[in-house]
């Protein structure tokens, strides 16, 4: 009996519940703040107080608008979740919305429930980057006041909060680590800390007196130095305006040794101040213990700290390459893209052969004194054929594929063997058909170029995959083109070094990625050199002349302008086309060129693909270059 | 319909005198140029591949533009007039109903634009092949153009009846109607536009509603509704203009 009536409460409550109830909860970026116009992390909680539900959680962001110089457009982020009854589920998600007056819509619908939240942006925003402390410790109130732009936002974040899509980080300028164990994080976590830095970020790293939590590899691999201990030290820090320098005894300091990087300042035979460069970011790291006496007690700490923030070298940011519809329009135009499907010869001669039957069939009937009904059966007889005959060779012919996708990569050498990649891609489609776009993993920005036919498409759709990984989903109509941008920061290791000896220039290369490279060049002033190929493994050191010949200089009152890249061709149209419209525009690149500095560059023989179609009825095409310009200033090298 | 005398006369004035030919060969005679054109020229330029992609839609706008205006002529009796005897022939001296003098010229129009269409067929689908449109789309392209041959070709019937002994006149009006509603309406209001309705669809936009009083129509039903009121006028005053011919 007590059964029965179990089974009947129990079916009554299931039928009670027989929807899944989802309640949303959005969390913003870190700790309800984010960089405006940067990527930020959006943390999603899903409660189910009902049945289970397996739907599509989505986000709507807003694109273009009148900063990006054109329409509004939705981009939708989506992921598809399983809520099991009773339960909670947090998704993480990278979304990078262009401008905030429009809400960011969140929905969850599956067969079984629906649920939707708006959330207003503009509560959570601010104009400059953030800086993020990581720390167990509390003793860092001179920290608080870390600030190098009065807007600028410190925001205390645990590791566990720590995204795991690099381009979550795009919108931190520095990450501040103090006394903090990184043993939890998790591999993406830290993978993307590590990309998030090559990429251009900062780390600032403050020794404590738990200098084991340095040893630890999670750490450590951020580390330009080893850890062995600490010890206290007399500490003299930079002078003051008064010009007094004055020391700091008993200051509590790790003891390192040097592994890479540059040591700043020293004491006691220990580098104290070590600065690393990592890709296009830096590490700074600070032996001493500030979060204790006597150096906490210091009234000049937080005044010390800020000179970290403020980098010893400015970045100089690579020049970028063109990307629009005129370099489009040029690629497109070239037979090396795409076996453009003109049929005129053959459809001269079907038209010919028609008319003739057309003609023929009339003028047969009357001569042979044919019936009216035979004369139109005849006639229809040739239509038919004609046209199927017509449809199978012009649909068939040309063999063009659905669609092509362009990748044209510029390898930007920072010298330590990475390489900004700025990638610049066209998806051109024959066929009304959608593409899923595979994005290598490490790339941070993948920005749409305006073009005039964006406004018209339906909204793009972005499935984030967890881990940074991502495919954009996006239906093109046929002969319609999109061109995007994206940028990553990747492992490159060619080794350049330029020295000017007088008159000479001498250069060394070390060619230890895994590709060749060919058609090589070495441009200066007024000369350039064939350096032909560069195959992997190769290392070789040459000196180049960088004087004139005399019969040249009489003529050369405008040395720079002579030569220039414009007289440059390669076998390949696609090639010579990317090469003087995208990476070396007129009057972009010749105008640093001219005014003294050395340009290195080379193709890459068979570059990685950094966005993959899995369709083989998609033509892929990748173009890369590696670039490296050095400015001529003696005894300079890179 | 084989023992229809109207149907016969025309029939054999078209086909077996072959006064029609002259129709179909200026129809075969412009498509065939301009197609040839739209996919050579372009070839010409920077952007090759722009002539391929726009064929389906010029052949199309090309074919529809001849269709309406051959039809409307076809109808009005504009090639051979000689070799028809007059309404007032049929109506009266040998005393057949309106409605059969109607139904005759009817079906002779569908069949003047279904043959006109079965004769472009050719040109037209090798077109939708090299740019590639879908073959539901060069389906429904071939649809729209037997709807507006019959839809703008009954007013050709129309005139006929109407102003029969002023050949002038109905000439006249036929080519005002040609030029104002399937070209210049397209000043006024695109989606009644017949050439920026098959643009529109084969470029898959969406031409902008009609808003009256707070209600919104799409542009497809006003177009539809439009033509087919219109075509339903053009069928009425055809029908009141041989009545009145056979009480006269």
């Amino acid at each position: 009996m007590a059964a029965a009536l179990a089974m009947v409460c129990g079916t009554g409550l299931w039928f009670a519940s027989a929807n899944a109830e989802i309640h949303i909860e959005p969390r913003v970026g870190f700790r309800g703040v984010f960089q405006l116009g940067r990527p930020f992390p959006l943390e999603i909680e899903l409660s189910n107080s009902g049945r289970p539900a397996e739907g599509v959680l989505e986000v709507q962001v807003w694109k273009g608008g009148a900063t990006k110089g054109g329409a509004p457009f939705a981009v939708n982020y989506r992921r598809e979740v399983f809520l099991p009854a009773q339960a909670r589920k947090t998704v993480q998600l990278t979304v990078d919305p262009d401008f905030i007056s429009r809400p960011l819509a969140i929905t969850f619908s599956s067969p079984t429930a629906r649920a939707a939240k708006e959330l207003d942006l503009r509560r959570y925003f601010t104009p400059a980057p953030l800086l993020l402390l990581l720390s167990e410790s509390n003793l860092l109130a001179p920290l608080a006041s870390l600030t190098t732009a009065p807007q600028s936002r410190m925001v205390t974040v645990s590791p566990g909060e720590l995204a795991a899509d690099p381009r979550a980080l795009l919108g931190v300028s520095h990450v501040i680590l103090y006394d903090q164990s990184m043993r939890d994080l998790s591999r993406a976590q830290l993978s993307a800390l590590d990309t998030w830095l090559t990429a251009g970020g900062k780390m600032i790293i403050i020794g404590s007196i738990n200098f084991a939590l340095y040893q630890d590899a999670a750490l450590s691999r951020f580390l330009p130095v080893r850890v062995t201990g600490t010890r206290r030290i007399t500490f003299t820090p930079p002078a003051g305006k008064d010009g007094r320098p004055f020391a700091l005894a008993g200051v509590l300091a790790q003891e390192a040794r040097l592994l890479n990087g540059k040591a700043l300042t020293e004491a006691d035979g220990i580098p104290v101040l070590v600065e690393a460069s990592r890709g296009r970011g830096r590490i700074v790291y600070l032996a001493l213990d500030i979060g204790r006496p006597p150096l906490s007690r210091w009234d000049g700490l937080a005044k010390y700290l800020q000179t970290l923030l403020t980098p010893a070298v400015l970045d100089d940011a690579a020049p970028r390459s063109e990307w629009n519809d005129a370099v489009f329009a040029q690629l497109v135009a070239s037979p090396t893209f795409i076996s453009t499907y003109v049929p005129f010869g053959s459809l001269f001669f079907a038209m010919l052969l028609y008319l003739t039957g057309v003609a023929l069939i009339p003028w047969l009937g009357q001569r042979l004194r044919l019936t009216l009904r035979k004369i139109l059966i005849g006639l229809f007889i040739l239509v038919i054929a004609g046209t199927v005959a017509g449809y199978v060779q012009f649909n068939r012919g040309g063999n063009i594929p659905d669609g092509v996708l362009l990748s044209s990569t510029v390898l930007e050498s920072s010298g330590d063997g990475y390489v900004e990649a700025q990638a610049n891609l066209a998806l051109f489609s024959t066929q009304p058909r959608p593409y899923d776009l595979r994005l290598e993993r490490g790339w941070m920005e993948l920005t749409p170029v305006s073009n005039r036919v964006r406004e018209t498409q339906e909204p793009a759709v972005v499935h984030q995959e967890g881990g940074g990984a991502s495919r954009y989903h996006l239906p093109l109509r046929e002969w319609d083109y999109r061109l995007f941008r994206m940028r990553l920061v990747d492992r490159f290791p060619v080794h350049l070094e330029f020295e000017v000896q007088g008159d000479k220039l001498s250069m060394k290369v070390n060619n230890q990625s895994n590709k060749d490279l060919f058609n090589c060049w070495l441009l200066v002033p007024g000369q350039r050199f064939d350096l032909g190929q560069i195959a992997r493994g190769t290392s070789w050191s040459r000196t180049f002349p960088l004087t004139l010949p005399k019969a040249q200089t009489e003529t050369s009152m405008a040395r720079a302008d002579g030569v220039s890249f414009r007289d440059l061709s390669f076998a390949d149209k696609t090639r010579d086309i990317l090469f003087h419209s995208s990476y070396f525009p007129q009057g972009g690149i010749d105008v640093r060129w001219s005014s003294g500095a050395a340009v290195f560059f080379g193709w890459v023989k068979q570059p990685e693909p950094r966005v993959r179609i899995d369709d083989p009825r998609i033509q892929s095409q990748d173009y890369a270059l590696f670039r490296a310009m050095v400015p001529l200033t003696h005894g300079e090298d890179e | 319909m084989s023992n229809n005398p109207v149907w016969r006369e025309s029939i054999a004035v078209f086909f077996v005198e072959g006064h029609g030919y002259q129709v179909y060969f200026y129809l075969l005679a412009i498509l065939a140029p301009v197609e040839f054109l739209s996919l050579y020229v372009p070839s010409l330029d920077a952007q090759k591949w722009s002539g391929s992609a726009s064929l389906f839609k010029v052949c199309a706008v090309t074919l529809l533009l001849l269709l309406i205006y051959f039809s409307l002529r076809v109808a009005n009796q504009e090639f051979a007039p000689w070799r028809f005897k007059p309404l007032k022939h049929w109506l009266r001296e040998q005393s057949y109903s309106a409605a059969l003098v109607g139904q005759a010229q009817l079906v002779f129009l569908s069949a003047h634009v279904a043959l006109s269409l079965l004769l472009c067929a050719p040109l037209l689908v090798w077109a939708g092949a090299i740019s590639r449109t879908p073959l539901e789309r060069v389906g429904v392209t071939f649809l729209l153009l037997l709807f507006y041959g019959l839809i703008y070709g009954v007013w050709g019937l129309a005139a006929l009846a109407m102003w029969e002994r002023r050949m002038e006149n109905r000439q006249v009006f036929i080519r005002c109607l040609f030029v104002g509603l399937v070209i210049l309406s397209a000043l006024f209001y695109l989606p009644v536009n017949p050439v920026a309705f098959v643009l529109a669809y084969l470029g898959r936009q969406e031409l902008p509603p009609l808003t009256l009083f707070d209600l919104s129509w799409s542009a497809s039903s006003i177009h539809f509704v439009f033509h087919l009121l219109f075509g339903g006028a053009g069928f009425a005053l055809h029908r009141w203009g041989l009545q009145r011919e056979a009480v006269l």
